[in-house]
């Protein structure tokens, strides 16, 4: 037998987690033996490795786990019908043949199509859902099977914000930007001050992004931290730490505006940016609005109470976000007055119900004290792929060639929110005074976690029971899987051909197969492609363009900055072999590095240095000359007076906002805690609950890996002060009740966490015990509702809660 | 000989331990078996709370007490990078090194009823690369490399909270401390 010699494969690290690194694996006579990350060029700060964090080097134990899903399997008391339907989530499982299970699944799909309807049948439109996995350079699949449901006459889909939380609808609407909202990394070090507000890159957005940030500080910048809890980022990074109640940053936000509209004076103590004000935003005053607009509606009569007679003053917010007052003046001072500063913020203070105002409350800060548009200076997102490094990206993988077929029931879309409920209940709100009905027969989970990763798990395991037919297609028994009645075994990106995965601006991964599929598991495609046939579609129309040419388009189309910055060059060069090894039609051509290299390095990565042409300030020809620059808003401007997001909100059908960002009290935010605001009196459930990525996890992926347990165990965070009132000691077992479900856990008390708040890591799967009521694995959205408000967006920051010792 | 060693920036550490995982991958552990171990320590009082970590793994001492301790000889101080290795055909199980060690590095193997500790990845530095842990620090807060070249990098000498003195084994390892993981004086 002739043995290979070990060879290192690029291995996709594909998960959803803010970074995307490298990382490569040892193959030794076929079989992984260890990993390794980035080594293809010497570290340092401005040409860094693009190493992997501890889950993507704990992939092997997840591709290669004794959990694998390894078989087709029915559930054992499934019938046709569903059969008894009550025991989805915990019936046994049935091994099936291939034929046997697609034959059901594909006869299913007939049945409730013609009994019922295409629009009985949910599935995700994944394509839609997050803009195109074309444009991320491949998510790895997830729209095959609504491309097969499209052809077959549509399905309904779902809709809704989950990790942007309002900046979706709302940070696109005002003129600021959904996701490009800082300076590229080294601009940040000429900073002197970051407010970090409500963002913890080293727990969300590993990669390199908290590294970048620790070039700022040795380069001088001072970080104020703004976070219920002490997290590992300020305990490397903060100067100041300010606590703060989830859901309260408004409130904040509108004190800190207070503070500065009422002692700047432009001759002694210049705290607002007059000249940015007024050339570059509306909404400020009332000669500062657009036609039309109620004068009310300007921010500044807003702010002073001129109107309703409630001053935005610090004392006013303090009450609500437990800031002290002389810390918020101090805050907004310090801001003020300090040339060059960087206001960054992430998602997650915008996961809050009716926080539709929130962006555009944290936009106004920025647009009074000017940090906007120029180096060292920005007021924006910075998070997931841009975090601490916004701007174009400096090496696009080449577009995959497939062009996704429509779904004819695009319009047939349900709110997050309100989906479980729909299924239950047969209405929805398809927008503003608009009830439709619905009959959810069939649920199709391919790709994703949704029954986990959305609120209101107790209702969506009620969905599941209410169905007739579910199925999932995963490589592991997630919830989704748990609560199907068929379950199809995926391969991993491991266990397919290579593909171009998007990471950092800076760089392009290319991952090649490491190992043929395990056990019986099958590509998405190669189920949707058999669906496609025992349903009369024809095949070709669900694989327009086959694996391996959709890799060449890709490679082909891949673009890298050219040296002077100043427009995109090809990256690979690409050979007649090249192209007749591949077995696809295309044209050489000539790039920076042969196909050869690229597939053997792994990563293609942009260095940078000081005064490089790859630099990148937000908003920076805007700021210069709006006129010449317009925003993509009907002012043209930043608009801290915004009729369309006010319109938008009001057309979905749940609740309103002015145009201007007043401060709306969310559901169970900090408020609901109450049972009696003015006396003080705590209700029912009088702890905040708060719902944090955690390091262990990739959203819901990687919560089966043994070492990531091992290594971050899943533990309510609590305050020492909160837990002696309840006689409640560290590492005991406790009971957290919200208005939705509850869940158990051990505690772990520290001083970190806020009083008053407690929180858990996302994505832990449910393991929901019907006799006892309980969620016994601590997964977020048991407790946390499905609250429809506003743009529909995912409200996972706000929740109350009680916990008990047990 | 160089004696090689670990650098340890306490104040670039965000906890993360893709060092404990990047060693178990290395070391292909089972759970329960921590051959590198990030602890962290809190103290303090809301709103000021403190937290720092510890990333260790063997020091690879200069008068290891595990050799002294150990009766068959399995343990020994190789001379070309100064690791601190075990010869598992020599080891008994006894875990009396185990018991010796002040730093508590060393793990006792239920499965095969002996010893393990960190080898230094012996085999990746004599193969050019470096040990599977200082390589994998996303924060660059772990490093290796010739002891006297990391001691030219921080020349903190004050005695750390929760370690031995160095005095007492002479540990390979230089750690840039905060100010809360410094003992009171």
């Amino acid at each position: 037998m002739t043995r290979q010699p070990p060879k290192w494969i690029t291995a996709a690290c594909w998960h959803n987690c803010g970074g995307r690194c490298l990382n490569k694996v040892l193959v030794v006579d076929g079989k992984v033996v260890r990993q390794k990350t980035d080594d293809t060029h010497p570290d340092s700060p401005l040409f860094p490795q693009q190493r992997g964090c501890l889950r993507g080097r704990s992939q092997r134990q997840q591709v290669l786990g004794e959990d694998r899903l390894k078989h087709p399997m029915v559930r054992k008391h499934w019938l046709p019908g569903g059969g008894d339907k009550e025991l989805r989530g915990r019936d046994e499982w049935v091994r099936l043949s291939w034929d046997e299970a697609l034959d059901i699944v594909a006869g299913e799909i007939q049945r409730v199509k013609r009994q019922y309807g295409n629009q009985s049948i949910l599935a995700w439109d994944y394509a839609s859902l997050y803009y195109s996995q074309k444009m991320t350079g491949g998510w790895g699949g997830g729209s095959e099977i609504s491309q097969v449901l499209s052809l077959y006459g549509g399905h309904t889909n779902a809709w809704g914000s989950t990790s942007w939380g309002t900046w979706r609808d709302t940070g696109k609407k005002i003129g600021l930007g959904i996701a490009n909202g800082t300076n590229d990394r080294l601009d940040l070090q000429n900073c002197q001050l970051v407010v970090m507000w409500g963002a913890n890159p080293a727990w969300s957005s590993p990669g390199s992004a908290t590294y970048h940030y620790l070039q700022a500080k040795r380069a001088g910048s001072r970080f104020i931290f703004i976070d219920p809890f002490y997290t590992d980022s300020a305990q490397v990074l903060a100067n100041e730490w300010i606590p703060i109640r989830p859901g309260t940053d408004h409130a904040l936000a509108l004190a800190l505006a207070h503070t500065l509209i009422t002692e700047d004076d432009p001759a002694t103590n210049p705290l607002i940016d007059w000249d940015f004000l007024n050339r570059c935003t509306i909404g400020y005053d009332v000669m500062h609005l657009p036609e039309g607009a109620d004068k009310r509606h300007n921010f500044k009569d807003y702010i002073l109470g001129s109107y309703d007679r409630q001053p935005k003053s610090p004392e006013w917010a303090a009450k609500i976000c437990g800031v002290e007052p002389d810390k918020i003046r101090w805050l907004a001072r310090e801001i003020a007055t300090t040339a060059k500063v960087a206001l960054i913020t992430s998602f997650a203070p915008a996961r809050i119900n009716n926080a539709d105002s929130w962006p555009q409350a944290f936009m106004a800060l920025g647009c009074l004290t000017g940090h906007i548009g120029q180096s060292g200076r920005m007021t924006g997102i910075s998070s997931h792929r841009n975090a601490a490094n916004s701007g174009p990206a400096l090496v696009v993988a080449g577009d995959d060639g497939v062009e996704f077929v429509p779904n004819p029931l695009a319009h047939s879309t349900i709110n997050q929110n309100e989906l479980w409920d729909a299924v239950l209940t047969g209405r929805y709100t398809a927008g503003r005074g608009d009830t439709k009905e619905i009959d959810i027969q069939m649920i199709y989970h391919a790709c994703h976690s949704y029954l986990n990763q959305k609120s209101g798990i107790v209702k969506g395991i009620d969905a599941h029971r209410k169905v007739e037919f579910v199925v999932a297609q995963n490589y592991v028994l997630n919830p989704s899987a748990q609560y199907a009645d068929i379950v199809l075994p995926v391969t991993t990106q491991w266990e397919r051909e290579g593909r171009l995965f998007n990471g950092n601006r800076e760089m392009l991964l290319f991952p090649d197969k490491v190992m043929e599929p395990y056990c019986e598991a099958r590509d998405d495609i190669w189920i949707a492609k058999e669906l496609a046939r025992r349903l009369g579609i024809d095949v070709a129309q669900v694989e327009p363009v086959c694996g391996p040419q959709q890799l060449f388009n890709q490679l082909a189309g891949t673009k890298v900055i050219n040296k002077d910055g100043d427009g995109y060059e090809p990256l690979v060069t690409i050979s007649p072999g090249d192209i007749a090894a591949m077995g696809v039609t295309g044209k050489p051509q000539t790039g920076r590095i042969t196909l050869g290299e690229f597939k053997e390095t792994g990563i293609y990565q942009v260095s940078r240095s000081p005064g490089d042409p790859f630099s990148y300030i937000h908003l920076k020809e805007f700021r210069e000359d709006p006129a010449a620059h317009p925003l993509d808003t009907p002012s043209g401007k930043l608009e801290i007076h915004c009729q369309a997001i006010a319109e938008l909100v009001r057309n979905c059908g749940w609740t309103e906002i002015d145009p201007i960002p007043k401060y709306t009290k969310p559901c169970e935010g900090y408020e609901d805690t109450f049972s009696g605001w003015e006396t003080g009196t705590k209700g029912e459930y009088p702890l905040q609950f708060y719902s944090i990525h955690v390091l262990s996890r990739a959203h819901s992926c990687l919560d089966n890996v043994a070492w990531l347990r091992e290594a971050f165990p899943h533990e309510l965070l609590m305050n020492p002060a909160d837990a002696a009132s309840r006689g409640i000691s560290t590492g005991e077992n406790v009971l957290v009740r919200s208005r939705h479900g509850a869940v158990r856990r051990p505690v772990r008390l520290t001083e970190r966490m806020m009083p008053g708040v407690v929180a858990l890591g996302q994505g832990a799967w449910v393991a929901w015990d019907d006799e006892a009521g309980v969620d016994q694995a601590g997964s977020v959205n048991v407790l946390i509702g499905a609250i429809p408000t506003g743009q529909g967006h995912g409200g996972y920051n706000s929740c109350n809660v009680q916990v008990l010792k047990e | 000989m160089a004696q090689m060693g670990f650098f340890y920036d306490m104040t670039a550490c965000i906890g993360c331990k893709t060092c404990q995982i990047a060693c178990k991958d290395k070391n292909d552990l089972a759970p329960g078996l921590l051959l590198r171990r990030v602890i962290g320590f809190e103290g303090g009082k809301f709103p000021q709370p403190w937290v720092y970590y510890l990333s260790l793994s063997c020091n690879h001492c200069s008068s290891p007490l595990c050799v002294s301790a150990c009766p068959t000889g399995a343990l020994y101080k190789e001379a070309q990078l100064g690791a601190v290795l075990i010869d598992q055909n020599k080891c008994s199980g006894c875990r009396k090194c185990q018991q010796s060690c002040p730093y508590g590095h060393i793990q006792y193997n239920e499965s095969t009823g002996k010893v393990a500790k960190c080898d230094m990845c012996r085999d990746l530095i004599v193969a050019g690369e470096q040990p599977a842990c200082a390589g994998s620090c996303v924060m660059r807060a772990l490093d290796f490399g010739p002891l006297d070249e990391l001691e030219k990098r921080c020349k903190e000498t004050r005695p750390l909270k929760n370690l031995p003195n160095s005095g007492l084994t002479g540990p390979s390892i230089v750690i840039t401390p905060k100010p809360e993981a410094l003992r009171a004086p």
